[in-house]
């Protein structure tokens, strides 16, 4: 009974090192990447490591209440992602002066040059 | 005895599995280098690596409340993650200035192309025999 207790130590020590420097590296692409979302994406990774470095930690110290912890991180978690994009758009798009409605992105296209499908279909 | 280490062994399988999906996940969105494809790789972190890891901790746990609690987290993740990609996508489509740029990879060398030079290359050549034909006449 010993050993096994010691090879689910090892189990999970070994998880949350590699959990750890994956995390590292996560920072390091949140810090170099060039767009706002690459930032975003990678924060939002950040959250899903940390969620379960939680969950391995709730079975480790035998804890019931950090599964709770973990179920409120993932909601706040994808809060943040939701509230980051929402604040983002709406900064580029003042910054453009383009409206904001689900049209946006094809006005983004035009800026660009890039025709449409449906302006060709008229002509 | 041999009960409990069928269930390590079940556990560890599965926790391993987790933990190359991770992996794999950081590495590709480290290795990408448009702001799509880097999604593309995370999403794999976060619907099956966090499915493994944590069905690794329910196998540990046994059959409890815990274990509930647990199988709510992946519960959750699998309708927000979907969500939230969905409006980095959107952001990505809107704020992108380079978006109608495609990447073509060839031996050793990035080459840009634009997309309307691919998409319309024969109309657009059909377009200016016409234009030439009319002021020929």
């Amino acid at each position: 009974m010993e050993l096994i207790e010691q090879a689910y130590q090892v189990l999970m020590t070994g998880a949350l090192w590699i959990l750890a420097v994956l995390i590292i590296l996560s920072i390091i692409r949140s810090v170099l990447g060039p767009g706002i979302s690459d930032r975003i994406i990678a924060v939002n990774m950040i959250g899903t490591m940390i969620i379960m470095i939680t969950a391995i930690f709730s079975v480790w110290m035998d804890e019931n209440y950090l599964a709770d912890v973990c179920l409120i991180y993932a909601m706040i978690s994808f809060l943040g992602v939701v509230v980051l994009c929402k604040v983002y758009t709406g900064v580029y798009l003042q910054r453009k002066h383009i409206k904001a409605d689900l049209r946006a992105i094809e006005d983004n296209l035009a800026k660009q040059g890039v025709e449409m499908q449906e302006e060709e279909v008229q002509e | 005895m041999t009960g409990a280490w069928i269930r390590f062994a079940a556990s560890a399988v599965c926790m391993v599995l987790g933990l190359v999906f991770m992996v794999s996940a950081v590495f590709g969105v480290n290795k990408f280098r448009h702001a799509l494809n880097r999604m593309h790789a995370a999403a794999l972190g976060d619907t099956l690596g966090i499915l493994f890891v944590i069905l690794s901790l329910m196998i540990m746990r046994g059959f409890s409340l815990d274990s509930l609690k647990l199988l709510m987290v992946i519960v959750f993740f699998w309708i927000a993650s979907p969500v939230s990609g969905h409006m980095i996508s959107r952001l990505e489509a809107m704020t992108d200035e380079s978006l109608g740029e495609l990447s073509v990879l060839e031996k050793g060398s990035k080459v840009h192309v634009q997309l309307h030079d691919v998409s319309n290359l024969d109309r657009r050549a059909s377009r200016e025999k016409k234009k030439k034909g009319a002021k020929g006449r």
